[in-house]
């Protein structure tokens, strides 16, 4: 019993955690039609730039400057922000397909960079010690894990509030405005690209955060956290939910995650263990065929409600 | 300094260029940026990697060609996956794209082609494990061609195969009615099709070659290097890179841009080591992005 | 005598329940020039574009020769017989001239295209001299050129001109006109909508007036010119042109 509610708060730890990165991709595409498709690459910069300010030093890598851990994280959402900022001013004034390319390109050198930039962020054996809010607690896990659940509820609640706010305010009805009418947007001219471009680096500081939440939860980071699967997740769980709306990214997030990982513990359980890579294979494709019939028959999700032209 | 990596840069950029084709005839014909391309590709190397094993099944093992690595049996293979994997994608856009596009949005198929390009990489995983196969296990000695250059049979043979491809498509595409059309239809789609121009020809024949090149280009990839499900995902970049920096809709463009890209990857391999060439094609895509969007030979994009 | 185009009540829109096109009624006979007239946004543009297949119909008919062609698509039009130049864009800008020529040749028989490709150039020497010269980098008129060339290739039995004058100079507009009266003797028929009344009634047999999409006057082209009411009210702001 003990051992379940332990569980569960595990699982909705790390569903939360995902759906903070649901949220930042809803401001960019629910809310702005700005399409990434480098989230992994967003996600693993903003764990890695907490990691390495918040670890204790370390021989072997550049970092390890013992910082607090809300400091790490404030760090992660600036620079993710600043990547995505950057991304988005190279490519906004171009046709939407460059933005795609672009973020696409922009994992693959985060992960090469991941991999390979041994002296910064550890390569392929990535970080290790990174601190944990009440680590004092390890010792009893549930309520370590309860612990750890409300930390990532708090942060859940913040930005999900946060973005509530922003979608409201004039600064969001002008960004809803852009992505229904072309006109409008042409009549914005310069200042349209400047709204796309801060909505672009909010909803990567956003990732960012999530992407450093979830390392400070794991305590450890490598660079096969981050790889095109993720980005393809975090598409599905906001698909299923319903382009923009908050709520709904968060309620798709959680429904998608648990048909993840029941879908793994299932084949754990069943399938020999010679197989169980293939049948995660299939778990992929199951999820890329689901992506592509919600696009078909349900472009708003399921969550949705909000109707999108 | 060595200059084998000229060598290098070439072959492996004449392949980005081979697939760049299909993704900038694609970008430029049905207006999407196709994220599926490169495992069109993966799936045309395990395509003729299955027919070629059906072959051995049947007739025993045959001798190569000449000094090549492979006989006969690889080339029937790769005409027939050539046809096999122009079927899929024909038949993708069937299900998936073609509905899509009737619904307007061109961010929504690039989507779709995203969640597809997961789910077919996925599939091939599934069948056929991420182990690495290969066409031919043989040992090919490379042979010096002065200046300090090495090459091997295969890959002359490769690039001959990839300069006869390349110039069939220029003349198709400048020479034969369907490539005039196509060129037509994506200048102006609506004129083309006051021209009396069949649309739904042009999206078939689009579909057709970008597969059957693609299919190609695969494997060549593994004859020269290996097969593995995620070869495809891994000249995406390389070849999006290549499309844009040709200038979308331009073949010659695609092509020239293929082997700039090839040769900055050996280059940056040369210079900064191995584990970094991936990043060349960043490179290259972010300068091309900022001071010339619309690529050496391309019209700028509104 | 059956009219060669016969067009009834047709209903047009580019979105559904927001109708450009209600209910016009025009037709063409034989060998005839027809002109439609009409203020800005009255919907002519329109018109033409349904009635080419490029707007979705939702009422009426089009009758092509006596044959129903309203549901027809549009990339089937030129085999029917019906051939459109459309107002902006008409022409392939990256294709050669030649090309521009070929491409549209597309629906007649192999061993034809080139022939017929010497008779446009034949008839359009100006256009001859430039074969190899990327269209887009043609003047305006000798754009329209090629653009009435590529339509007349495929021998269409009814020519529609969207505003073939506009933004041409006064000597280009003449010859424009001239190599249409022209044409229209060797038996098409032609339906020419034109802001520059002037010219185009000089040239037209009959004449409708579209207003909102929809006709609002018929009548001998001459005569139109020449009506008070219609002048005042339709064409008046445009005599200077
Ligand atoms: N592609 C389109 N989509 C939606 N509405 C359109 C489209 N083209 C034209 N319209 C609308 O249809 C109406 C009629 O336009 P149309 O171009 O047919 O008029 P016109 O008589 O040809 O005018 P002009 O003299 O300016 O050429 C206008 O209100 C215009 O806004
Ligand atoms: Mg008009």
């Amino acid at each position: 019993m003990i051992d379940l509610l332990g569980y569960a708060a595990f699982f909705l730890s790390t569903a939360l955690i995902l759906g903070i990165i649901t949220l930042g991709l809803n401001l960019q595409w629910g809310l702005t039609g700005l399409f990434n498709v480098g989230i992994a690459g967003f996600v693993a910069i903003g764990a890695y730039t907490s990691a390495i300010l918040t670890t204790p030093e370390a021989a072997e890598r550049v970092g390890g400057f013992g910082w607090p851990i809300l400091a790490g994280w404030v760090a992660a959402m600036a620079i993710t922000g600043l990547a995505a900022g950057l991304t988005g001013f190279a490519t906004l004034r171009l046709k939407s397909d460059y933005l795609a390319i672009t973020t696409f390109g922009v994992a693959v050198v985060v992960q090469l960079v991941t991999l390979n930039a041994q002296g910064l962020t550890g390569g392929p054996f990535g970080v290790a010690f990174i601190p944990r809010p009440f680590a004092s607690l390890a010792e009893t896990p549930v309520a370590f894990n309860f612990a750890n659940l409300a930390v990532v509820a708090a942060v859940t609640l913040v930005v999900y509030l946060a973005l509530e706010h922003l979608s409201r305010s004039p600064w969001g009805r002008v960004l809803r405005a852009l992505r229904e009418d072309e006109r409008a947007a042409i009549s914005l001219g310069k200042s349209a690209k400047s709204y796309r471009i801060q909505a672009f680096a909010i909803g990567g500081a956003v990732m960012g955060l999530a992407g450093a939440v979830q390392a400070h939860f794991i305590g450890f980071i490598a660079p096969n956290n981050y790889l095109p699967t993720l980005t393809f997740q975090i598409w599905a769980m906001l698909m299923v939910g319903g382009a923009g709306s908050n709520r709904g990214a968060l309620l798709g997030t959680i429904v998608v995650w648990a048909i993840w990982v029941g879908a793994g513990a299932f084949s754990s359980a069943l399938v020999p263990t010679d197989w169980q890579a293939r049948t995660a294979a299939l778990q992929i494709v199951a999820i890329g065929v689901m992506l592509c019939v919600i696009l078909l028959v349900r472009p708003n999700g399921f969550f949705g409600g909000r109707r999108r032209k | 300094m060595n200059l084998q990596f000229i060598a290098d840069g070439l072959i492996s950029g004449s392949l980005i260029g081979l697939g760049a084709i299909g993704v900038t005839l694609t970008y430029s014909i049905l207006r999407f940026s196709n994220f599926a391309h490169g495992d069109l590709m993966a799936w045309g190397a395990y395509a003729a990697l299955t027919v070629l094993g059906a072959i051995s099944a049947l007739l025993g093992t045959v001798a190569p060609i000449g000094m090549l690595s492979f006989g006969w049996p690889l080339v029937v293979a790769a005409l027939v996956a050539m046809a096999l994997v122009g079927g899929m994608a024909l038949l993708l856009d069937w299900v998936l794209f073609a509905r899509l596009r009737a619904k307007g949005q061109s961010i929504i198929v690039v989507m779709a082609s995203f969640g597809a390009s997961m789910a077919l990489r996925s599939l091939l995983e599934f069948s056929f494990t991420s182990k690495p196969e290969y066409f031919s296990r043989a040992i090919q000695m490379a042979l010096p061609v002065g200046f300090g250059i090495r090459v091997t049979p295969d890959q002359v043979a490769m690039l001959l195969v990839t300069l006869v491809l390349v110039t069939s498509m220029h003349l198709f595409m400048s020479r034969s009615q369907t490539g005039r059309e196509m060129r037509a239809y994506s200048q102006n789609p609506a004129l083309a099709r006051v021209v009396g121009i069949d649309v739904a020809r042009i999206v078939r024949a689009t579909w057709l070659i970008g597969g059957a090149l693609a299919c190609a280009a695969g494997i060549m990839v593994g004859v020269l290097v290996q097969i593995r499900p995620l070869m495809g995902l891994d000249m995406l970049l390389p070849m999006f890179a290549a499309a844009i920096l040709g200038g979308i809709g331009s073949i010659p463009g695609a092509v020239l841009a293929g082997l700039i890209i090839g040769l900055s990857e050996a280059a940056a391999v040369q210079l900064i080591g191995a584990e970094w060439r991936a990043g060349a094609a960043f490179v290259i895509l972010m300068a091309v992005l900022l001071i010339r969007p619309a690529g050496l030979f391309g019209v700028s994009e509104r | 005598m059956t009219p060669i185009l016969d067009v009834r009540g047709l209903v047009a829109g580019y979105e559904p329940g927001l109708n450009i096109v209600r209910g016009a009624s025009i037709h063409a006979n034989e060998a005839e020039i027809v002109v439609v007239l009409g203020p800005n946004g009255a919907g002519k543009s329109s018109l033409i574009k349904a009635i080419a297949g490029l707007v979705p119909v939702s009422a009426g008919q089009v009758l092509l020769d006596g044959q129903d062609i309203t549901a027809t698509p549009a990339h089937l039009m030129v085999r029917k017989g019906l051939a459109f130049v459309p107002q902006t864009e008409n022409i392939f800008p990256l294709l050669t001239v030649e090309e521009n020529l070929r491409v549209a040749g597309g629906v007649l028989a192999r061993s034809e295209v080139s022939p017929r490709i010497d008779e446009m150039f034949s008839m359009f020497p100006d256009l001859a001299r430039q074969r190899r010269l990327a269209a887009g980098s043609l003047s305006g008129g000798q754009r329209q050129m090629l653009a009435v060339a590529r339509a007349l290739i495929v021998r269409p039995r009814v020519l529609m001109l969207d505003e073939p004058s506009a933004g041409l100079s006064p000597k280009f507009v003449e010859m424009v006109f001239a190599q249409l009266s022209q044409i229209r003797r060797a038996g098409l028929t032609i339906v020419l909508v034109e802001q520059n009344a002037k010219a185009a009634l000089a040239i037209g047999d009959r004449a409708y007036v579209l207003v909102e999409g929809r006709e609002a006057h018929e009548g001998v082209a001459r005569s139109l010119w020449d009506d008070p009411v219609v002048a005042e009210l339709y064409l008046g702001h445009r005599r200077a042109s």
